[in-house]
């Protein structure tokens, strides 16, 4: 550790006035429009007004209701996934995980993208339903909330793997059998040694899932549209359709203070189950 | 748990998060006008397609342009800042670091709308140098965040050493610090490079007609034409992405980094 | 001191407002061997950093071999420093590690050579010229982190817990290379170390520390037969230090009667020095272990736990058994308070 803080301070400084000046600021502007009437009178007018609206209302919830069920289906798929993942010998434990990491580093466009080929009018899972009789005509998938959630399931999916897996390496080597030794099932031994145990990596994973599910445009934009419009659709609507920045910047301070608070929110059950 | 129930749980989580792409690939191969799976009858046209539309290759160019630039640019501004983050004692040191992290966590079709309105307008920035910025301060969290791992990965001591054996301060980063942390800086890069190429929520109120990344002409496109190149051009860059993320790991081991 | 190679007057030391070290004044002769002994936290290593130059003194001098280097930068100030992890430089060849500092000083490239081979040469290191750091064992590590810093001729050579990251073997090797080194070469040592075994067997003189002040200064055999405080003592290995109220001793737990009267506020036993077997006083066996030469009681008395050793031959006492043991005049240490 280097004592000298003037020479630390310009070389951090760069960043951080660049990121201030360029980002934060801008941002600020745009948070407090909504605080403000055209006269400039300090308010909440923007806030009431926007809840008023039953359309804003329900985008809300859907959001909120979207941001859970893809967190919690991550979660159960994630734990699965994870728990084998670590029983594996080492090298099909690398190229599992390389498989499981891959996605990430893929355009969302793309990865959205496939899910218009599966789920469209002329998609395989039409084709099937179709070919198999169950129904006349081709099903709407696309445009659906459920369409919606795969898509987010599967953009996010990985990143609640990899807060886990890494969560499962660091349990000590001989704990679960030692439970079971002990006379434990498998469902105690999940509940009582390993969810404890990783309940930070679940943590970590519940936050960058909730938190991507909330603030995704791709997904919502292209399997939802404006059939199924989520807050950052909305706010994208608000904008480009109708002009309406208090709008925009009340969905912005929605998104923001929802983010924030799963981040608390999460940390403190973390922290009160330890 | 039994081998075989491990990879049946294995085999549908994989199926479920790279399948789709398969699928993908395989519908850019369509020889029929439409989007469909399976494709009518198997030919490579789509694929060609992508290379002579124009504007594919204009929001192409101005991706990589901000993929590689304003990547470099968060690495110069970064590295510097990882550096004093992790080797000195700051005044404000967590406040700086939040600063400097804000990005990642602010949702990116605020920031885009934030700098068009507050930032592009009055100051009358041109729609490149926005989006320039703005890919810039979006990738700078990862850049110090990765260099800062790799810097924590290098005892502090070893540049004490150096400075003990006669090296001046910049000496000891340059001759010590900066070959050590070169995995480091190269996966930032990567990482970098990949994000911004893939971001499209805070490009998308920067871009207008004539200036788009790639990823946001791409929506356009399908929202207008529903033939196979968007698939084409999708599998394309799966391949490119999952190329260089390969490469890298086999050089330096890249996910030790991210 | 005239003589004092390296002098350090009125030192002090800060870690932002906190002091570390508060006048610090110590004076090391030329070609001695000296060590800072201390727990963790006592001042050492900072004291240490601040003859290296990597901690600039908050007031004080630092004086070596006549010159005032007290605002000499660290790289400027000639000195050599060990470092407890040894530093070693990942990306450098062993050869280029030892060269490291030579090549600084743009010596031509012939001299570069000689010096490094002849310095690798000293720890016994021919051969690893090519072999990257992480390819070497730890005691041939610390070689080189050693040969790196004698090559560099410094007029002190500074070493932060020499031998703490290697094992027992390695240690006693080491112990003996570091010796041979300092003999051939009369350079002035300074290590730092918290293993009072290490001290002993190694300095030429031992500084205690506590609390960034000077406890006790002197020859091994000295601080080992005679240590000045309770800190001393108890650091020295006296495991048994009781208060003394007219002729009896005084814990915690309780008094003793021992006897006889002394001047001193406090005295002080080795296990060694307390005899199992004999004597005026009771005590119940709650430890026992073998250990060589002789066998480690713990025993439970009026005074709470006494550590005994008693010579292998003498009869064991079972774990739980009563048995007799005298805390003799001559073998306690008076101590000031």
């Amino acid at each position: 550790m280097f004592l000298n803080r003037t020479e630390g301070l310009a070389l951090a400084l760069p960043a951080a006035l660049f990121t201030f000046l360029v980002f934060l600021v801008p941002v600020g502007i745009l948070l407090s429009v909504a605080f403000q009437t055209d006269t400039g009178v300090w308010s909440l007018r923007g806030y009431i007004d926007f809840f008023a609206q039953p359309l804003n209302q329900t985008v809300f919830f859907r959001t909120l209701k979207l941001g859970i069920l893809v967190a919690g289906a991550s979660a159960v798929i994630g734990y699965a996934a994870a728990f084998c993942i670590v029983n594996l010998s080492p090298t099909s434990r690398g190229r599992v995980f390389g498989f499981v990491v891959l996605p990430l580093m893929i355009s969302p466009v793309a990865r959205t993208y496939a899910w218009i080929v599966i789920l469209g009018r002329t998609g395989i899972v039409n084709d099937v339903i179709v070919g198999l009789g169950l129904s006349s005509t081709p099903i709407r998938l696309l445009f659906t909330e459920t369409a919606v959630f795969i898509g987010l399931l599967q953009l996010f999916l990985p990143l609640m793997i990899i807060s886990l897996v890494s969560a499962m390496e660091n349990i000590p080597k001989d704990v679960v059998p030692a439970a079971r030794v002990l006379g434990a099932s498998w469902f105690q031994v999940f509940i009582r040694v390993i969810l404890p145990l990783t309940k930070e990596g679940l943590v970590i994973g519940g936050t960058l899932v909730f938190t991507g599910a909330l603030t995704a445009y791709i997904t919502p934009a292209i399997l939802g549209g404006s059939k199924v419009l989520m807050l950052e659709t909305l706010l994208y609507q608000k904008v480009n359709v109708s002009n309406d920045f208090v709008s925009a910047s009340v969905i912005a301070m929605i998104l923001i203070v929802m983010c924030f608070s799963a981040n608390l929110v999460l940390k403190r059950i973390a922290s009160v189950k330890g | 748990m039994s081998r075989l129930s491990i990879w049946l749980i294995l085999g549908a989580t994989l199926t479920f998060l790279i399948g789709p792409f398969l699928i993908v690939i395989f519908a850019g191969m369509s020889a029929g006008e439409a989007l469909a799976f399976p494709p009518q009858g198997l030919s490579l046209k789509w694929y060609a397609k992508v290379f002579t539309v124009e504007s594919f290759r204009a929001s192409f160019a101005l991706s990589m342009f901000l993929a590689v630039f304003g990547t470099l640019a968060a690495l110069m501004i970064g590295i510097p800042a990882a550096y004093a983050l992790n080797r000195y004692d700051l005044p404000w040191s967590e406040t700086i670091r939040t600063i400097v992290a804000a990005p990642i966590i602010v949702p990116g079709i605020i920031v885009g709308l934030a700098l068009l309105r507050y930032f592009v307008v009055p100051l009358d920035v041109t729609i490149t140098m926005a989006l320039f910025v703005t890919h810039t301060a979006l990738v700078l969290p990862y850049a110090v965040r990765v260099v800062s791992s790799s810097l924590n990965n290098l005892r502090a001591d070893m540049e004490e050493a150096a400075v003990i054996l006669g090296c001046t301060r910049l000496q000891a980063f340059l001759k010590v610090v900066l070959p050590n942390i070169r995995g480091g800086i190269l996966a930032a890069f990567i990482l970098g490079f990949v994000t911004s190429f893939n971001e499209v929520p805070a490009s998308l109120f920067l871009s207008g007609p004539g200036v788009r990344t790639l990823p946001i002409d791409m929506i356009s496109y399908m929202e207008i034409t529903f033939d196979p190149s968007v698939a084409a051009l999708s599998a394309l860059l799966a391949f490119m992405s999952v190329t260089i993320v390969f490469v890298a790991e086999r050089l330096l081991g890249f996910s030790r980094y991210v | 001191m005239s003589d004092a190679f390296v002098s350090l007057t009125d030192l002090t030391l800060k870690y932002g407002s906190t002091v570390a070290v508060p006048k610090l004044n110590l004076d090391v002769a030329e070609g001695e061997l000296i060590a800072l002994l201390g727990p963790s936290g006592c001042g050492k290593t900072t004291t240490m950093r601040a003859v290296a130059g990597l901690l600039t003194p908050a007031s004080g001098r630092i004086v070596i071999d006549g010159t005032d280097v007290t605002r000499t930068p660290a790289n400027k100030r000639g000195i050599g420093l060990v470092f407890q992890s040894y530093a070693l430089f990942p990306h450098l060849s062993a050869f280029e590690n030892v060269a490291f500092g030579l090549r600084l000083q743009k010596l031509p490239d012939a001299q570069v050579r000689a010096k490094t081979e002849a310095g690798m040469a000293t720890v016994g290191l021919s051969g690893f010229e090519a072999r990257k750091p992480a390819e070497l064992s730890g005691g041939q590590q610390q070689r080189l982190a050693l040969a790196r810093s004698l090559v560099m001729e410094p007029k002190v050579l500074l070493l932060d817990e020499p031998l703490s990251n290697l094992d027992a073997r390695l240690r006693l090797e080491m112990r003996n290379e570091l010796q041979r080194v300092q003999k051939n070469t009369g350079i002035t040592m300074v290590f730092v170390t918290h293993d009072q075994s290490e001290a002993l067997a190694l300095a030429d003189r031992i500084v205690l520390m506590q609390d960034g002040k000077i406890e006790q200064l002197g020859t091994p055999a000295e601080l080992y037969a005679e240590p000045v405080s309770a800190f001393a003592a108890d650091f020295m290995g006296f495991e048994n230090i009781f208060r003394v109220e007219g002729t009896e001793l005084v814990s915690d737990h309780g008094r003793l009667s021992v006897g006889f009267a002394v001047g001193a506020q406090l005295l002080a036993w080795r296990p060694s020095g307390v005899e199992v077997g004999t004597g005026p006083h009771k005590g119940r066996v709650i430890g026992s272990s073998f250990a060589g030469g002789h066998r480690e009681y713990v025993l439970e008395s009026p005074l709470g736990q006494i550590k005994a050793d008693a010579p292998i031959g003498t009869p064991e006492v079972p774990l739980g058994q009563e048995v007799a043991f005298d805390l003799p005049q001559q073998t306690a240490r008076h101590l000031a308070a």
